[in-house]
């Protein structure tokens, strides 16, 4: 882990840095435009105001018994913004080194700083939104004190991102395809999870693959919490403690091996 | 004009601004990228190595010029990288202290929809200058890149040009403690090219530690007072300028005779009179003609015979107004390219004239030319006012024979005596 313990210790030392990089790749993404950095708040919102127009407004669909709430849209929204950043912040870390060859070559920086940047940059962006969904559900249970959790909920999935977002991105760097790879499953992925159907609709003998998923654990989680007001299961603390010291083990024993050559790839 | 960096005594003796020990780099080669990924996720060698560098080992104190010089893929271009610190060694270490700054690549991160001005403050946070720091310097940096209001235009309306000088002017914006040229100064028209290399001997004379990367050999002279020959990638010498640039002449003849007894002799271009090459745009300082006197008239394919026993050659160049500049010539031995003198009037110590119709004009007198018979070939140099820039070259640009009677092998009559 020294070597994992060493990188982190020096991104934060240039963490004045990071910020920097961070605040630039949004700027430098939304360019040009008249609405600038606003684009990037404006997708995810209208998706998920589309959700609750389309399912719980003009058709007013509901789930069956068991399910943590009977409404479609409230249900679908609780695990998809988590998802799509996710799924965002995944798929720019990802990128970030490849995308960052031509700054790296030329510039004595640590590589690391780039998924972390990316990792920021998408936070930026879904953090408040995320903090938004917070105030839209807490009144469902008279504001319960479980929604305490939900800061360390967040917080534990920037830090998954980061992981595995600088670990995939090593992996990219030594082989591209690995973006195709990730993108597909990232594609897939929301069908493998609790997001779109409540867990125990899942047939019973298919459940453990739900695990293979990194956000089953956040998004049962978070389910719990947003649309019951009750304190995560213990399962899926454990499930995110599993996921990080995974990708923490994998990003350690990268970093490890690529050390004197991970510029070269790219 | 650049001091000897013997005469530099400001800085405190012995403070090491660059200690490297058993450096090395390693390339692995894999069959395939997905090679690649095995071997980082299994940890195998299933790779061939190929050591881009090995075993170099120095140690430059402040104030010290080092020269580095070799042939292309001798490894001089990894070794600045890794001590510029964009790539990692495989072996050994790498000691600096204080600011090092780097001039590999120019204008690199630079975001084409962002004005000037935003790339200047993102571009400085990237080598280390923070906002606050830049909000002193920025002035000075539009300045010295004589953009003017055009700083805070996108960057996409700048001329190539713009783009390097800004960039130039960015990375040596604060003076470092180790700064490392990699053929730099080649940066943008003449005039910035001479205020390029201005700075850098301010720098110099403030007793930055220099390391000096580049194919001429002649500015490798000039510049630094210590010399690094890397040969496929392992250190062949290092040592006083001189001495390892003589060992790596002689090394480069050596290699050119191989080449020239395997291939024919390409067919002779040039003649005795000069044939101008195509000129370069009359505002920009350039030669203007190189001409032999006492040249016979061609006999057949053959190149003009010297027909006086002394050869006078006549430089005429033009510069920038007011400009007093230096002009060389070269003697080489033609299709060899074995060097057999040069003579420059900053060498020489000697004041070229301007004539009447603005041009600068001076002669040389090779008297009683002591050259045996064959054929040889004249080069001419115009330099600036140092000595350092070079404006003008035009490479071979005559050719003349040579006939002496009482020829004996060798190349050149040197005065002797029996007793």
């Amino acid at each position: 882990m020294q070597t994992l313990l060493d990188e982190a210790r020096t991104l934060c030392r240039l963490r004045a840095l990071c910020w920097t990089l961070t605040r630039r790749e949004t700027a430098a993404r939304y360019a040009g435009t008249a609405l600038g950095a606003a684009w990037a708040y404006a997708q995810p919102l209208l998706t998920v105001a589309a959700y609750y127009l389309v399912f719980d407004v003009v058709f007013a669909m509901r789930l069956g018994e068991g399910a943590p709430t009977r409404a479609v849209g409230t249900y679908l929204i609780a695990g998809m913004l988590p998802w799509m950043a996710f799924a965002d912040a995944l798929a720019r870390a990802m990128a970030s080194l490849v995308d960052a060859g031509p700054i790296l070559q030329k510039n004595a920086l640590p590589p690391m700083l780039f998924p972390a940047r990316a990792v920021l940059a998408s936070a930026v962006v879904f953090a408040p939104l995320l903090a938004l969904l917070l105030l839209a559900y807490a009144p469902l249970h008279g504001f319960a004190p479980a929604l305490l959790a939900y800061p360390l909920l967040v917080l534990l999935q920037v830090l998954l991102c980061a992981l595995w977002g600088a670990a995939l991105a090593i992996l990219a760097a030594a082989l591209r395809d690995t973006m195709q790879v990730v993108a597909f499953a990232l594609s897939l992925g929301v069908f493998l999870s609790p997001v779109l159907f409540p867990a125990h609709l899942f047939p019973a003998g298919w459940a453990w693959a739900l695990w293979l998923n990194p956000m089953t654990a956040w998004v049962g989680a978070y389910q719990t919490i947003l649309l019951q007001g009750a304190w995560p299961a213990p399962a899926a603390w454990v499930g995110m403690a599993v996921w990080l010291a995974l990708g923490a083990l994998l990003l350690n024993l990268l970093l490890r091996r690529s050390r004197d050559q991970l510029t070269d790839w790219l | 004009m650049l001091l000897p960096s013997s005469t530099i005594e400001s800085a405190p003796a012995g403070a090491t601004t660059l200690k490297v020990s058993g450096l090395g780099k390693e390339y692995r080669l894999f069959q395939s990228p997905q090679q690649r990924l095995w071997s980082l996720l299994g940890g195998r060698r299933n790779y061939r190595s190929h050591w881009a560098l090995r075993g170099v080992s120095l140690e430059l104190k402040r104030g010290q010029c080092l020269g580095l010089i070799g042939d292309n893929g001798a490894g001089k271009s990894s070794l600045l990288k890794l001590l510029a610190g964009t790539m990692q060694p495989s072996e050994g270490q790498i000691a600096r202290s204080g600011r090092v700054t780097a001039i590999l690549e120019l204008g690199a991160g630079f975001h084409p929809d962002f004005t000037g001005r935003q790339n200047l403050y993102f571009g400085g946070s990237l080598i280390g200058i923070t906002a606050a720091q830049m909000q002193g310097l920025e002035a000075g940096i539009i300045a010295f890149a004589e953009l003017h209001e055009a700083i805070d235009r996108p960057v996409k309306t700048y001329s190539s040009g713009m783009v390097v000088r800004l960039a130039f002017a960015l990375v040596t914006a604060m003076e470092p403690e180790l700064l490392i040229i990699d053929e730099a100064l080649a940066v943008g028209d003449q005039h910035f090219q001479k205020k390029c290399v201005e700075r850098i001997e301010a720098f110099r004379n403030n007793g930055c530690t220099i390391l000096f990367c580049s194919h001429s050999l002649y500015h490798v002279q000039r510049l630094c007072d210590q010399a690094l020959w890397l040969h496929q990638g392992s250190p062949r010498a290092l040592g006083p300028t001189m001495e390892v640039v003589a060992a790596y002449e002689a090394h480069v003849r050596a290699q050119q005779r191989g080449a020239a007894d395997a291939e024919p002799e390409p067919a002779l271009a040039a003649t005795g009179a000069t044939a101008a090459p195509v000129g370069p745009a009359p505002e920009h300082a350039h030669l203007e003609s190189v001409d032999l006197a006492g040249l016979l008239p061609a006999s057949g394919g053959d190149c003009p015979r010297l027909g006086t026993p002394d050869l006078r050659i006549t430089l005429r160049a033009r510069t920038a107004a007011g400009e007093r500049p230096h002009l060389a010539v070269m003697l080489e031995q033609a299709g060899g390219g074995i060097g057999i003198t040069t003579a420059g009037t900053h060498v020489d110590g000697f004041a070229v004239q301007q004539s009447a119709d603005g041009t600068w004009c001076a002669s040389i007198t090779f008297t009683g030319l002591p050259l045996h018979t064959g054929q040889y070939s004249v080069s001419a140099y115009l330099f600036d006012a140092s000595g350092l820039v070079v404006y003008d070259e035009w490479k071979d640009c005559a050719r003349f024979q040579q006939v002496f009677a009482l020829s004996t092998p060798g190349l050149v009559r040197l005065p002797h005596h029996w007793s």
